[in-house]
């Protein structure tokens, strides 16, 4: 009895090292490769930050110098302003898109499927590509200045990307139409599960439409209104793609596209100066920090509904 | 799941609620109950409305690639007027723009990079998945957390440390720098397609892997051809994230590549004729469609599996 109890734990133990064992091996790579490009850049960021490091490496070591200098530095300023103003235009009006069009494509209507796939459409194709239609559309001579055109009866030339007074407000623009439906597809899930009764209720007590959007659907959407806020916030206060194809990389005209991370790219990549792009990275990332610790905390935790 | 209370982390929402919807479609809001008064008519109105709203709105989301499609089909001097279409169709921009303008070259080069990518991801990710869902190893709550973390590392700040790293790489001091290899090293596998596999495996009931373990499978065996198996709408959802997320991706192609046009993905490829040659609409159009097209089909098909992936990764804009 005892020998056969004795055996069977050795042969559990074995076989739970080797499932520890197995297990490790199995992770090894995954961990390895977060390890190495996620974790020590981290560190490494903050490091290289006290640095004034060129293209062929340590000069000296500056202490906060490269942090006091960004206080002063105007692009730098400018790019602030320029991310700032595009995350508080762009973050309500994706939000206010995204929920309209959820509404819209949970009906029970006929084509449901094609809606949401229509909306969803822009956000599936690349940024990149997107924004060269969107170039086209918006020059001087193309399609939106036609139809300014044709609504004003006079001619109407404005480069909308080329124009300092434009250019953000453009990009702006484009985004709100390229990632509402990504909002959309948050909300939608959100929506959904909202439980029906709660509609028949509300209808039984003679509540119309509107009113049961804004008394009953709006308050229950709570979480899902966070949750897409945190999200598109994230994703506005790191804009770069659609600046940077428009202006070449410039920020131009007059840095008017100039956003953080177009400014981080060029002082690192063209610049060299590795410290001081190191510094706004670690600026960077403290600023977007708090809103993503907030999405993963509690969203890690709670259900949207 | 429920056998391990307070080891595994819910999913992150809203990817649960996504799962469900690809996993059972969805629930529409009904027509109210019948029987009250009044509430037809209304509804008729609400309807109308609703379905000329709608048809607005699509068109707002259709016009852009519609006008795209059509002036890739034009001639030069007919892609400044505003014809609806073209008089005498032709591919003669998508001829130029895949022969003369190297579109050929970079269609292929993001083909590629996606392909590898892909692949590498897929395995990856669900064998650490599985791992993490089901195999018992000292640290494992640690190592998840690890991974959990890397999702609030943005691009941005590991911009200058991965550059420096691909420049001169620690131990074996090779540039990666302008090379696939370099691309590939730093895009082995997501934080979110693992999660997404690990949220996956949880979920499939412990008799099929018990079934395996009766038989004499190993660990590996398992995973490979039980648990596998098993995961098809996960290991779809995370196909089209990583293959999507590769195509379209600009940073690092353009932090990894640029200067170097033998390797320029589709995006890049865009951005360097778009600045060489500022107003060839007609064959900026047609590298744009050619951008857009195979994201475009892929999404048709699978449409499904989009919204889950995409709600699962949450933070990417």
């Amino acid at each position: 009895m005892a020998t056969v109890a004795k055996t069977r734990r050795a042969t559990l133990g074995r076989e739970s090292v080797r499932e520890a064992l197995v297990g490790y091996a199995f992770v090894a790579l995954p961990i390895a490769s977060f390890l190495i490009f996620f974790m020590y850049p981290l560190a490494n960021a903050f490091y290289i930050s006290y640095f004034d490091w060129g293209a062929l490496g340590k000069i000296e070591s500056v202490g906060l110098r490269n942090y006091r200098d960004l206080l002063d530095d105007f692009l730098f300023g400018k790019a602030l302003k320029n991310t700032l103003r595009y995350a508080l235009i762009v973050v309500p009006a994706q939000m206010a898109l995204g929920l309209g069009l959820a509404v819209i494509v949970n009906q029970a209507l006929r084509f449901r499927t094609f809606f949401r796939a229509a909306f969803y459409f822009p956000a599936v194709a690349g940024s990149i590509a997107i924004t060269a239609v969107a170039a086209y559309i918006l020059s001087a001579d193309g399609l939106l200045n036609a139809g300014i055109s044709g609504v004003r009866g006079s001619e109407y030339n404005h480069p909308w990307f080329g124009s300092s007074d434009t250019a953000l407000e453009s990009i702006m623009a484009l985004n709100v139409w390229t990632t509402s439906g990504t909002m959309m597809l948050f909300y939608l899930a959100s929506l959904q599960s909202i439980p029906t009764d709660v509609y028949e209720a509300a209808a039984i007590d003679g509540a119309g439409p509107w009113r049961t959007f804004w008394k009953v659907t709006f308050p229950l959407l709570k979480p899902g209104h966070f949750f897409v806020a945190v999200v598109s916030v994230i994703g506005a206060l790191q804009v770069f793609d659609q600046a940077f194809f428009v202006s070449a990389g410039s920020g131009g005209p007059n840095y008017s596209t100039m956003t953080i991370v177009l400014y981080l790219y060029n002082t690192a990549i063209e610049g060299f100066r590795f410290g001081y792009a190191s510094a706004l990275g670690i600026v960077l990332f403290a600023i977007i920090v708090v809103p993503t610790l907030i999405l993963r905390l509690l969203f890690g935790r709670a259900e949207v509904s | 799941m429920a056998d391990e209370p307070g080891h595994d982390l819910p999913p992150a929402p809203p990817v649960a609620a996504a799962q469900q919807l690809a996993a059972e479609g969805e629930v529409a809001i009904g027509a109210p109950p019948a029987g009250i008064p009044g509430q037809e008519r209304s509804e008729r109105v609400r309807r109308v409305i609703v379905y000329v709203l709608l048809f607005f709105v699509s068109l707002l989301f259709f016009i852009p690639f519609f006008w795209s499609v059509t002036t890739s089909l034009k001639t030069l001097p007919e892609s400044v007027g505003f014809d609806l279409l073209p008089d005498n169709p032709s591919i003669r921009a998508y001829r130029s723009a895949l022969s003369a303008y190297d579109f050929d070259r970079y269609f292929l080069n993001s083909v590629f990079l996606a392909s590898v990518v892909t692949l590498s991801t897929l395995f990856l990710a669900s064998l650490g998945g599985y791992a993490f869902a089901r195999l018992r190893f000292p640290g494992r709550e640690v190592l998840f957390f690890l991974v959990l973390a890397t999702l609030m590392i943005p691009n941005e700040l590991r911009l200058v440390p991965v550059f420096q790293m691909l420049i001169d790489f620690p131990v074996a001091h090779v540039n990666l720098l302008g090379t696939y290899q370099g691309y590939f090293v730093i895009n082995l596998v997501t934080a979110t397609s693992l999660f997404l596999m690990r949220q996956y495996f949880l979920t499939i009931p412990k008799d099929y892997e018990e079934a395996a373990k009766l038989d004499g499978a190993g660990y590996f065996k398992t995973y490979w051809r039980v648990m596998l198996p098993l995961a098809g709408p996960a290991l779809a959802a995370v196909t089209i994230l990583t293959f999507q997320g590769t195509w379209n991706d600009f940073f690092w192609p353009l932090i990894i590549f640029l200067g170097d046009e033998t390797k320029y993905t589709l995006p890049l490829g865009i951005f360097q004729f778009r600045t060489q040659f500022y107003t060839q609409w007609p064959e900026l159009m047609a590298a744009s469609v050619i951008a857009i097209v195979p994201i475009a089909l892929i999404y048709v098909f699978f449409q499904r599996y989009f919204v889950a992936g995409v709600t699962a990764a949450g933070v990417k804009g």
